[in-house]
């Protein structure tokens, strides 16, 4: 798969994360944004290295890894990798692709610069990790 | 507190940091002063009509299903998680010493992020911060 900035774009577009996002942000993820490909159960980012940038699944999936927990599955449309861009710590998990997989990968400094530049879109991933953190804290109580 | 001794707090909270004075004095402006005596229940697990609370004085015990799971002070904030996913609060959170925090009522969080990204990037930080760590204690 080699997908155009237009395909690109017109992709992106029906991601949850960015259906808020200003026609120009949107030409912005496009440009800044590049496609990686994995074969089926090969790591995608890898727990302890220094975050270089977030993660949307194109086609396939991926299964999040801490240790020996599965911590998260997520498939098409889905992000990962947000959080040591955001808090600047080393990868706390691994992400390993599931079947066949290609991605759309936004380094750190365009996350950044995307996220001061459209408030709403940084409110859509702040709900998003809300929702993963009362997730996680369920899952603890059990 | 009066006024000025509300602004010079928030000026050293670092949720607030990135704001500068006229910035502040808005913020003072939007949110409301309230104080709790010790033992009372601010936030109730399961209950609907909640706010969020930024503590100025005094630390709060955050409680789930009556374990204590974590204890707030002085900058910490609460309430956040349930108002912007439009839930409950998920947690009791009770006064363990007096208390006195600037309190934004549920229905205007939204708003005051748009208003402050600034504000609403130091909480998605944190909130990331808490998530990493949960990651990190499975």
């Amino acid at each position: 798969m080699s997908l155009t900035t237009q395909e690109k774009r017109a992709w992106l577009e029906k991601v949850p994360l960015f259906r808020d996002c200003s026609s120009e942000v949107l030409d912005q993820l496009a440009d800044a944004t590049a496609e990686f490909e994995f074969t089926a159960d090969s790591p995608i980012v890898q727990q302890g290295q220094v975050g270089n940038g977030l993660y949307i699944i194109v086609a396939g999936g991926a299964r999040i890894v801490a240790g020996s927990d599965e911590l998260a599955r997520f498939g098409p449309g889905d992000f990962f990798g947000e959080l040591s861009v955001i808090d600047q710590q080393p990868r706390a998990a691994s992400a390993y692709a599931v079947g066949d997989t290609a991605c759309l990968a936004l380094a750190s400094w365009d996350l950044v610069a995307v996220l001061e530049r459209d408030s709403r879109l940084a409110m859509n991933l702040l709900k998003e990790l809300a929702g993963r953190l009362r997730d996680t804290d369920a899952q603890l109580r059990h | 507190m009066n006024q000025q001794e509300i602004l010079d707090a928030l000026a050293g909270l670092a949720l607030f940091s990135d704001l500068d004075r006229p910035q502040l004095q808005a913020v003072a402006h939007t949110m409301s002063e309230e104080s709790f005596p010790s033992g009372q229940r601010i936030l109730r697990q399961g209950f609907s009509g909640s706010g969020f609370f930024v503590i100025l004085e005094g630390e709060v015990g955050v409680r789930v299903d009556d374990a204590d799971v974590a204890r707030l002070g002085k900058g910490d904030f609460f309430g956040e998680i349930s108002l912007l996913l439009g839930e409950s609060p998920i947690a009791d959170v009770v006064a363990a010493t007096p208390v006195t925090a600037l309190q934004l009522a549920g229905p205007d969080l939204r708003e005051f992020l748009l208003a402050y990204p600034v504000v609403m990037y130091r909480m998605l930080q944190s909130v990331s911060r808490r998530l990493d760590r949960a990651n990190r204690r499975s």
